[in-house]
């Protein structure tokens, strides 16, 4: 059945959403070694399994803000309802395969980028594919914070630079603070601020991120009829999010911890602890106000913020600008990939089979995708290794002789 | 348009307000405790001229306070989020927080 094609791709996002969160969480602890790799990514899995767990909150209308395929209350619209739902089915299916090919590449890429965008992506490009432009919501009816730009958007632009800005100046007190005490005395002190931060950082992403896939999940229950209420999320979908959550951090996404925690500033413990503790606030107290935020823009803005924040810091911008446009295109390209998707599915019959041949397809990219990663393999042994290659002059020399 | 840049401004602004405060003020108090630590133990934990500084326990005790102020802090942090996944929200009515429905 095409339920079980999207229950199990829904959790592939889930696995592929954790392993590239991690960063976001551990990479400046890795870097920093305040927790080893191992022990960080562990600390990390486990604080986003109990935080999934407490996340409670109504998960189906995260989708509502961005396409129109539920009514207000999160039930799917009735014309979508045929056939056990397998329009709707389709449509989410394809929409979670562009999520996950995008995740996907820009891990092996090793550049972080947002998951929450890739997932928004891959519905709307797949949702437009299927319904037409006009089932998205770009801008909600004005009155209130709602829509593509106004919940995805605008939020992706403006949080890395509200967290930047809480960073550095929280670097820069900081080292206005300490100024004088010993080297080896801050540095200890800061890491077990930052294992603190760090940890913070893994429980709110828990509670936000494993919502996105409950309710995609619920939502496909209540089009296939397996569950009517809109208020509640069955236990047992609650239970395998989390786990699938966990366990994609736990697995650790080394290459893009790499590029967070060496590629773009090189991190010492009172940055660490300046930019979690930033990037912990603003999560938090966006999505208090109702932002779907992304952990991964706000890490990445807290860690540039940190270097601009202490006095003589290197921050490697023409890295910063590679994920800056990969962050733009995230949403156009898991978009044309759903949109992709549904299109193939479509034109095979746009029932099971077609359900069944665009899963191959994912299969088929990601395990080419993993080999590709296998040829140049980052892992715990190498994650903190210097950022920079050593110059080629001494190679060029012993070529001569 | 002109409406959703004017409503998101002011839920950033919001964000940007309690962000500095909690991201930026904690790690600053967190940094005092760690300095007033340094002072508490005299020796060769701070930069100094000649001789060797005396340890000062005032500065162990100042610096022990920062960190309990921050320690409260962040568990008040982790109870908000516990609180808001089961829908509910904290009161600080009665001084002290207290679990009320939302």
């Amino acid at each position: 059945m095409i339920l079980v094609l999207v229950i199990v791709v829904a959790l592939a996002f889930d696995f592929t959403n954790g392993f590239h969160d991690t960063a976001n969480a551990m990479a400046s602890s890795i870097a920093t070694r305040a927790l080893t790799p191992k022990v960080a990514v562990a600390l990390s899995g486990l604080l986003n399994l109990v935080g999934a767990f407490l996340s409670v909150e109504v998960a189906l209308t995260v989708t509502n803000a961005v396409v129109k395929i539920q009514n207000k209350d999160g039930t799917p619209k009735p014309d979508l309802l045929t056939d056990g739902g397998s329009a709707l089915l389709l449509i989410i299916l394809a929409g979670l395969i562009g999520a996950i090919v995008w995740n996907l590449l820009t891990w092996l890429i090793g550049l972080p980028s947002s998951s929450s965008h890739a997932l928004f992506g891959g519905l709307i490009g797949s949702t437009i594919a299927g319904l037409g432009w006009s089932a998205v919501n770009w801008n909600g009816d004005g009155s209130k914070i709602d829509g593509v730009i106004g919940k995805v958007i605008l939020p992706a632009v403006l949080s890395p630079v509200v967290a930047g800005v809480v960073a550095a100046t929280g670097t820069w007190l900081i080292y206005r603070i300490v100024v004088g005490v010993a080297a080896q005395y801050t540095d200890d002190g800061f890491r077990w601020g930052q294992i603190g931060s760090a940890s913070l950082i893994s429980l709110a992403h828990g509670t936000n991120d494993a919502q996105k896939t409950m309710g995609v999940i619920t939502l496909a229950l209540i089009a296939s009829g397996h569950w009517t209420s809109p208020d509640s999320i069955p236990f047992w979908v609650k239970a395998v999010c989390a786990i699938a959550i966990a366990s994609g951090t736990y697995l650790g996404g080394w290459r893009i911890i790499r590029t967070l925690g060496k590629g773009l500033v090189e991190i010492v413990p009172p940055q660490g602890m300046a930019a979690d503790s930033a990037s912990a606030s603003v999560i938090l107290v966006s999505s208090h106000l109702g932002f779907a935020l992304s952990t991964t823009h706000v890490a990445t803005g807290s860690i540039l913020g940190s270097g601009v924040g202490k006095p003589g810091a290197t921050v490697r911008w023409r890295v910063a600008g590679r994920m800056v446009t990969a962050w733009v295109i995230t949403l156009p390209s898991a978009g044309i990939v759903g949109a992709l998707m549904w299109w193939i599915a479509d034109v095979l019959g746009g029932g099971l089979f077609g359900a069944i041949v665009i899963t191959m397809l994912l299969l088929a990219a990601a395990i080419g995708m993993y080999v590709r990663s296998r040829r140049e393999p980052v892992h715990p042994g190498n994650v903190n290794d210097d950022w920079e290659k050593p110059a080629p002059s001494a190679v060029k020399q012993s070529v001569s002789v | 348009m002109r409406q959703t840049l004017s409503l998101e401004a002011q839920a950033i602004w919001k964000v940007l307000v309690v962000g500095l405060i909690l991201g930026a003020g904690l790690p600053a108090l967190f940094a005092l405790g760690i300095r007033s630590l340094a002072y508490g133990q005299g020796g060769e934990a701070e930069a100094h001229g000649a001789g060797t500084p005396t340890p000062h326990p005032l500065g162990r005790a100042i610096g022990v306070l920062c960190f309990a102020i921050v320690v409260v802090a962040v568990a008040l942090g982790i109870l908000f989020i516990v609180v808001s996944g089961f829908g509910k929200e904290l009161s600080f009515s009665n001084i002290y927080p207290t679990i009320v429905d939302k």
